[in-house]
């Protein structure tokens, strides 16, 4: 612990018409850390991790990973960095095998490696047999997988997950679980975004949670809970905030 | 550059007809995609055809000499339109942007592929231009072996500056529109101005060559060419490299080609994220209150979905409503300088009654509106939202009738609007101008039922990327050459068939036609929905 994978200080984005989406957001995500991003439809979510992932601009603060700044290195950071989104475009014409090659190759990836990865995570979600049909035949379950496959290939230090459950089959949502934990035993940091209060309170070790556009609330789930369930905690912050 | 070729690669892949044959099972879309190949073909055969007979033609009356120049122009001008109307939607504001950009790619590399990528699916229209006018050069020329391969190496590089011009012309214009909350609007209005500012250079440039000397022209094509060339210097260096196979001019066209590929995607990168933040991300602003809601018919209520399927999106407002626009310029303008004169400009002077063009307004008008048909492209660019609206408890035909009510809602009145501004200008009598308006109304209804056939026919929902589906859709070229085709001819017959009879006749006849055509579309189409049930 201790080694910080994902900064985020005084993370600020606003829209035209001075309509601000996040307010001086500032988190802190470490090596080996599962944080749950909670909040509302609208609330900021998908906002802050679009910015995290070097997607979308902002308009102040700074976003760090592994001590690169997303402003100014993106590259180095996307390079440690996987994303997820939650409703995954991917290339529909081609095959499962040829998306995830195409990752690889981007990701410089070995022959060999990149193989036994594509296997290894294939085989766990159940979709080898797929990968070799147009993504344009996937359902949303088999895209998602896919994306997630795409992601985990290239080990990366940091994974970043925008509702990651949503479309996925309770085998392959519990597969995911495993997955996470077992990446975070690795050391990497996973930063994921959720509605679900109880995958995020059986998963999580430290929780943010954000309310039109600001962290309201933000600790380690122990912290935060101090014996009472996460959905409690949530809804009395919320109705404070009101 | 590893990284560039992975990218290029795979864009191509995935939009990759020859990928889906090798990889689907579904033998219909096999068939399908063989079928769009030769009727690919078939198009290019025609394109090669006209521009190796034009060729044939300056080789007959002594021209030759102006044929890579005119080479030249004719590519350097269908890219620059081709690429501008293609720039929002491949190089901003794409699908799958956020995948990509998640990705350890620069911008400016992601930016340059898929300039890249546009060039590369083009490329095969300006080389069948290219090889067809190198083939009628020859012909009459007789270069030297260099010469063809100069001829075809150059012309790999012809299309690359006026696709740079164009693509940094809709950067400027997505900064500037970036800077708005309404940005959509913006860079609508910002294309449109454009393509009208073109549109005017264009007759600027030909009235300063041709200075309304008909003769000069036409015994002087050479000088207008030469001229021509001399303002847009790739064409000069073409042509020069290919005449005089002058090695200086060939490494300045493929010299300046690369320079300014480098510089363009150099500026274009630094904003690239900011650009495609603005273009893809709106603010909600959560200040509605509700108020009284008002009921539509259900056809209104598709129609109105339609519009806001429109408006939302920057290519489909500039293709779409592109004609509607020129059309009522057209109008007005016609009513300013007046009729007579406005055939004067046109015509360049040529001596004939100017009454004998009357039966061809509401063509004229149609030459503008019908030029693009969204029902051509609609039911495609449903996409993956075609489960809204095939989950409602709605027929195939009320959604078809739907699609089609919005066409007719946004080309009637301008049509109407167009036939009266030029019949009041031509004064012609009022029985002939309601003729009139009741022909363009059918073949507003001819055009939006053809449309939806074509559509219908070749409903394509898996695209990547909106463009596919509003300008090179095979509904939208089925749709477009023939009409096109059909319109000028038309123009050609009821100019001719006015000498010898009554307007009022012709208009009669055409109506009764324009009719049976629309009908007959529209039974085809109501025959389709019941089929995709």
């Amino acid at each position: 612990m201790g080694n910080t994978v994902l900064e985020i200080k005084n993370y600020t984005k606003s829209y035209g018409g001075g309509k601000i989406a996040a307010d001086n957001v500032s988190l802190t995500v470490e090596a080996g850390d599962i944080f749950g991003f909670i909040g509302h439809n609208g609330a900021g979510k998908s906002t802050t991790i679009r910015a995290v992932v070097g997607v979308l601009d902002f308009t102040e603060g700074e976003i760090f990973i592994d001590g690169h700044s997303v402003k100014t290195e993106p590259i180095e950071c996307k390079k440690v960095t996987a994303y997820i989104p939650d409703n995954p475009d991917l290339y529909e014409n081609l095959t499962g095998i040829q998306y995830l090659n195409f990752v690889a190759d981007v990701f410089g990836i070995g022959a060999k490696d990149r193989e036994d990865l594509i296997k290894k995570y294939a085989d766990a979600f159940e979709i080898t047999d797929s990968l070799g049909d147009l993504i344009s035949s996937y359902s949303h379950g088999m895209k998602q997988k896919v994306a997630i496959i795409g992601a985990l290939i290239h080990s990366p230090k940091l994974l970043v997950l925008d509702e990651p459950f949503v479309g996925l089959d309770p085998k392959a949502a519990f597969k995911l679980k495993e997955i996470m934990h077992e990446m975070c035993e690795n050391g990497t940091a996973i930063f994921f975004s959720t509605h679900v209060l109880d995958v995020a309170e059986k998963l999580c070790n430290k929780v943010a949670i954000i309310k039109q556009g600001r962290i309201i609330d933000v600790g380690t789930m122990e912290e935060l809970t101090e014996g009472h369930s996460l959905e409690e905690v949530f809804l009395e912050a919320d109705n404070e905030e009101k | 550059m590893k990284k560039n070729n992975i990218l290029l690669k795979t864009l191509l892949m995935s939009t990759s007809s020859f990928n889906i044959f090798r990889y689907t099972t579904d033998k219909k879309k096999k068939g399908k995609i063989v079928g769009a190949f030769f009727g690919l073909l078939i198009l290019y055969a025609m394109l090669m055809f006209y521009f190796i007979a034009a060729c044939v033609g300056y080789g007959k009356i002594g021209l030759i000499d102006s044929a890579p120049v005119l080479c030249a122009l004719s590519i350097s001008a269908m890219a620059f339109i081709f690429t501008f109307f293609k720039t929002n939607g491949y190089l901003f504001n794409f699908k799958e942007y956020d995948m990509l950009m998640a990705l350890p790619f620069e911008a400016k590399t992601v930016a340059s592929c898929k300039f890249l990528y546009m060039y590369i699916k083009s490329l095969g229209w300006y080389m069948s231009i290219s090889l067809s006018m190198m083939i009628g050069y020859g012909i009459y020329a007789k270069p030297g072996i260099i010469t063809y391969i100069l001829w075809i190496v150059l012309s790999l590089f012809l299309p690359i500056i006026p696709m740079l011009a164009a693509s940094f012309l809709g950067f400027i214009i997505a900064r500037i529109s970036a800077g708005f909350r309404r940005t959509n609007i913006v860079q609508t209005i910002l294309s449109v101005a454009l393509v009208l500012f073109a549109f005017s250079i264009r007759f600027i440039m030909e009235d300063l060559f041709r200075n309304n000397k008909v003769e000069e022209v036409l015994t002087d094509m050479s000088g207008v060419t030469d001229n021509m060339a001399g303002y847009y210097l790739p064409a000069k260096w073409f042509a020069n490299a290919i005449t005089g196979s002058g090695i200086s001019d060939a490494l300045l066209l493929v010299g300046s080609s690369v320079i300014l590929f480098t510089v363009v995607f150099m500026i274009v990168g630094r904003s690239y994220r900011n650009i495609n933040s603005s273009l893809k991300n709106h603010a909600a602003s959560k200040n509605y209150s509700m108020t009284a809601q008002k009921t539509k018919s259900v056809l209104n209520s598709i129609a109105f979905k339609e519009l806001k399927r429109m408006t939302g999106s920057t290519a489909y407002m500039v293709n779409g409503g592109m004609g509607q626009i020129l059309c009522t310029i057209a109008g007005i303008l016609v009513l300013i300088v007046g009729f007579d004169n406005a055939v004067t400009m046109i015509t360049q002077n040529a001596p004939f009654d100017h009454a004998i063009i009357r039966p061809a307004i509401p063509f004229i008008i149609y030459f503008f509106i019908g030029m693009v048909a969204t029902t051509a492209c609609s039911p495609s660019l449903e996409g993956k939202n075609y489960w809204i609206v095939k989950s409602l408890p709605i027929s195939t035909e009320t959604l078809y009738k739907g699609k089609m009510l919005f066409n007719m809602y946004i080309t009637v009145p301008f049509m109407t609007f167009g036939i009266l501004c030029l019949c009041i200008s031509a004064r012609v009598p009022v029985l002939e101008t309601i003729l009139y308006i009741i022909l363009g109304f059918a073949l507003c209804a001819f055009s939006t039922a053809w449309g939806c056939v074509c559509g219908v026919k070749h409903l394509k929902l898996d695209w990547e990327n909106e463009i596919e589906v509003i300008k090179q859709s095979a509904a939208v070229a089925i749709y477009m050459f023939p009409n096109m085709i059909v319109t000028m001819g038309l123009i050609v017959l009821v100019v001719v068939l006015g000498m010898h009879m009554s307007h009022n006749l012709i208009a009669v006849i055409l109506i009764a036609i324009a009719s049976a055509l629309a009908a007959l579309s529209y039974l085809r189409v109501m025959a389709l929905a019941k089929k995709n049930k």
